[in-house]
Order: structure tokens, then C-alpha cells, then sequence
């Protein structure tokens, strides 16, 4: 009980006493979730909604192929882009191992089958009458996208919600392509491995506790959303 | 027939190999209303789809206006804007009334004015003045199916397409329904409707035709 009420009750104190280092490793965290989350649904939720809507062979092999890539362990993808963008990798040249860059590069991939996956399953799901009735009415073929888009709403927020909860929340890719570097690369989840391998709790208690802000402030800006929409 | 607005010729649509529709010859004059009847499966709904441009043939041509319909999607928009249906129990979006009845003109950059003032009228048109705020999708089926009528009648189309426009309306819509196709054609509005019953839609129409299993009947054709 005492590791969790003493860690708890220092990490409450670096927070109130505004520790920068703390407070840098929080704006790292979600700067770099939130642009992985972005570029993956730039890519994501065209890429979705376009399977979602048409019918083709091979479309359900394609929902498959997602629905495993969801299973892959983090390490894994970490591995492969750490492969890309080493000295000696197709995109060496870049100089992005070891950059805030490159975690933005691995958790975009992480990110992108499971916004891919549920973006299908939002438009799916959707109301099959949404699209030809937007045509009907005179829209382009990508106006009548967006239509379909604004109608899955909130399905679609709910998939860029849990994109970002899969990767503020993995460690594996961060460490492998960011390194953990104090002041640079360290982020909330490779930060509270570090603090605790080194037995210093109150840093990690800190962290986990920010995290947990941060997720449950994620999810109200979500349903309020929602809220003021329904 | 002096002046066709559609004309179909050797109009060919299948489904999985199965013929559901072959039209060798159908022109639907301008400004008028023609009823299609036909019972389930005849394939009306299936021709309202290729009349409104959703559906491509497999076969035959297509002319609107004595212009031929272009095979490529990406062609369609501007020959679709003069041309809507209203399908059976339509699909609102899910938000107010008034964006539902805005969208297509916003869709074709009609100014906001200009928006608000047709947008008000084609809701007085079908008894729903005043609904403008209400969330489209909580109204009950009859009141859906006019803001879908309204909808439509905003943009001022040239030809109207009606899915079973009768079918499970309350009185008074129907009423409604019934007053507005009917005064379409002094507008020249073109307005083909499909129906299996007989009944009402067949009071307002100045031509019937008959389709069983996706072919025309010619003996039951009146008008
Ligand atoms: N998308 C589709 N896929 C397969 N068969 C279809 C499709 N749409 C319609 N059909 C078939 O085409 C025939 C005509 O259907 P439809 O045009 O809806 O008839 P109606 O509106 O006169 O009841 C029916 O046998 C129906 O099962
Ligand atoms: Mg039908």
C-alpha cells in the first residue's frame, strides 16, 4: 500500500510544483500521439471508407488482413520501422532514428490498421442509403464520401479516440525508434519503464497518473462531441 | 408522343445473370406525371435507379432531353442535378430538417439568403412549416417522407422520381403528396411514380404503364 500511496502522493507533488521534466515528457507524449494519429487517419479513413463502401473480390481478405495487423505487437512494428530507418535502411538517409520523428513514423503505422479496421466497420454498419441519396441530391461522388463520413460520426471519432489510446499507451516502438533520450525522445510509457527499472516510483506514479488524465480528458472531449451533435 | 424527356432503348439491367429488366422502348413525355405499376418485383424500383442515374444499364441507351446519357461516373453530377429521387421511406441525414431540405442547394452554391428563403417555402409547400430545427431523423415516417418531398422539391428538378410515394403514409401526408405531384407538371415538372397498388397514384397520373417482370405490358398501357 505504501508504494502506491507514497508514489502517488510524490507524483501529486511533482505535478503541483510544475516539474518541467515531468511536463516535458507529458507535451512529447501527446504531440507525438496526436500527429501519429493524424497522419495514420489521413490515410486511414479514405483508405476505410473506400473499402467499407465498395464491393470488389478480395474485399473480405482485406478486412482479414486488418483485422490481424491489429494483433501485431508493437515490438514487432517497432522492429520493422527501426529496420527502415536505421543508418543502413532503405530510409537511413533520412537521419530519423533516435527523433521524436521516428516514433511519429512507428506509431502511425500502429495506429493505421486499427483506425483502417474500424473506419470499415463504421461505414459498414452505416445505412446503405446514405451515399446514393447524397448523389441523388446532386453531390460528387466525394461529396457523397463526406456524406457518408459526417453520418458514421461518431463511430469514425470513436476509431481516431481508440487510435490514440493504442499508441499514447504502447512502449515498445517508442523505445526501439525513439530511444528514450532524457530531454528528446522520452515519452510517458518509456519514461515509467525507465523510472521503475531505476525503483524510482514517484516519477513513474506521476506519470501513469497524467496519462490517465489525459486519456480520461480524450474521452470526455469525445462524448461531449457527441453530445452536441445528437 | 411530341417530347420525350427520357427515352430508354433496348435497356438491358441484370442482377447475378438474372434479367430483372428489359426495356426495348419507353419515352416519358415532359410535364407529365406517368404512373409505373407493376407488383413486387417487376423491377420498378430497379428502373427508378437507372432513371435517376445511380444505376448504370448493362445494355441500351439512355437519352434525357434528346441528349444521350454518358457511360462515365465521373460525367454524371451535372446531368443528376436535374434529375432526383424521392425512394421509398428516404434516408435523412442525421441532423435538422432545414439542413436535410438545404443540402442539395448548398451542394450547388446557392448562397445563404437564397438557401433560407427556398429552403422555407419548400417546407411550407409540404405542411412542415416551423419543423426547420427539429432533428430530422426523430420525426415520425409520414413527416420524414415530406422533408424528403420538400428535399427534393427545393432543388426545382426537372424530372421528379417517386419509390412507392403512397405506401404506409398517414392522411394527411398523403394529402400532401397528393396536392404537391399534382400541381408539378403546370410547373413542368416531369414526375414518373412507381406503385404496386393501383389506387391514388393512379388518380393523378395522365399515363400508366405496366411492367411485369421487368418487361412493359403494352395492353395495360393507358394514356
Ligand atoms: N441489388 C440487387 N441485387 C440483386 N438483385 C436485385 C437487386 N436489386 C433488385 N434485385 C432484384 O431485381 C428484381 C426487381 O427488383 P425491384 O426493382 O426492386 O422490383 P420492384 O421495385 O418492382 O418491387 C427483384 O427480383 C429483386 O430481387
Ligand atoms: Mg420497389
Amino acid at each position: 500500500m505504501d508504494f502506491f500511496l507514497g508514489g502517488l502522493t510524490k507524483g501529486l507533488g511533482l505535478l503541483a510544483q510544475l516539474d518541467p521534466e515531468v511536463y516535458g515528457i507529458a507535451w512529447l507524449s501527446l504531440r507525438v500521439s496526436l500527429s501519429a494519429v493524424i497522419l495514420a487517419a489521413l490515410a486511414a479513413v479514405p483508405l476505410g471508407l473506400l473499402i467499407g463502401q465498395r464491393e470488389f473480390p478480395g474485399k473480405r481478405f482485406l478486412v482479414v488482413l486488418f483485422n490481424t495487423l491489429l494483433a501485431l505487437p508493437t515490438v514487432v512494428v517497432g522492429l520493422v520501422v527501426y529496420g527502415l530507418l536505421s543508418y543502413h535502411g532503405p530510409l537511413g538517409g533520412l537521419g530519423l532514428l533516435y527523433t521524436p520523428g521516428a516514433m511519429v513514423a512507428a506509431q502511425a503505422v500502429l495506429a493505421f490498421p486499427l483506425i483502417t479496421a474500424l473506419v470499415i466497420a463504421a461505414v459498414t454498419t452505416l445505412d446503405s442509403r446514405v451515399g446514393p441519396t447524397a448523389l441523388t441530391l446532386g453531390a460528387t461522388r466525394f461529396q457523397a464520401a463526406w456524406a457518408v463520413l459526417k453520418e458514421a460520426r461518431f463511430a469514425v471519432l470513436a476509431a481516431l479516440a481508440a487510435g490514440f489510446g493504442r499508441v499514447v499507451t504502447e512502449v515498445g516502438a517508442a523505445i526501439m525508434v525513439g530511444g528514450n533520450i532524457r530531454h528528446y525522445t522520452r515519452t510517458f510509457t518509456t519514461a515509467i519503464a525507465l523510472e521503475t527499472s531505476k525503483g524510482e516510483f514517484a516519477q513513474g506514479m506521476a506519470l501513469g497518473f497524467i496519462l490517465l488524465v489525459v486519456a480520461l480528458a480524450v474521452n470526455l472531449a469525445s462524448h461531449q462531441l457527441q453530445a452536441r451533435w445528437k | 408522343m411530341s417530347n420525350p424527356l427520357f427515352s430508354l432503348r433496348g435497356v438491358v439491367k441484370r442482377f447475378h445473370d438474372r434479367e430483372v429488366l428489359n426495356l426495348d422502348r419507353l419515352d416519358l413525355e415532359a410535364g407529365v406525371i406517368t404512373a409505373v405499376e407493376g407488383p413486387n418485383g417487376a423491377g420498378k424500383t430497379t428502373l427508378l435507379a437507372i432513371l435517376a442515374l445511380l444505376t448504370p444499364p448493362d445494355k441500351g441507351r439512355l437519352f434525357f432531353d434528346g441528349q444521350e446519357i454518358p457511360r462515365a461516373a465521373s460525367q454524371l453530377t451535372a446531368w443528376r442535378r436535374q434529375i432526383t429521387l424521392v425512394a421509398q421511406q428516404a434516408y435523412l441525414f442525421d441532423t435538422s430538417v432545414e439542413k436535410n431540405v438545404a443540402y442539395g442547394l448548398r451542394l450547388r452554391g446557392l448562397e445563404q439568403t437564397k438557401r433560407d428563403a427556398r429552403v422555407r417555402e419548400a417546407l411550407e409547400q409540404v405542411g412542415l412549416a416551423g419543423f426547420g430545427a427539429r432533428r430530422a431523423r426523430r420525426l415520425s415516417g409520414g413527416e420524414m417522407q415530406r422533408v424528403a418531398l420538400a428535399r427534393a422539391l427545393v432543388l426545382r428538378p426537372r424530372a421528379l422520381l417517386l419509390d412507392e410515394p403512397f405506401a404506409n403514409l398517414d392522411p394527411t401526408s398523403s394529402q400532401v403528396f397528393e396536392r404537391v405531384l399534382g400541381d408539378l407538371p403546370n410547373q413542368g415538372c416531369t414526375v414518373v411514380l412507381v406503385s404496386h397498388a393501383r389506387e391514388q397514384a393512379h388518380r393523378l397520373a395522365q399515363r400508366v404503364v405496366s411492367l411485369r417482370e421487368g418487361r412493359l405490358t403494352p395492353g395495360l398501357d393507358r394514356g
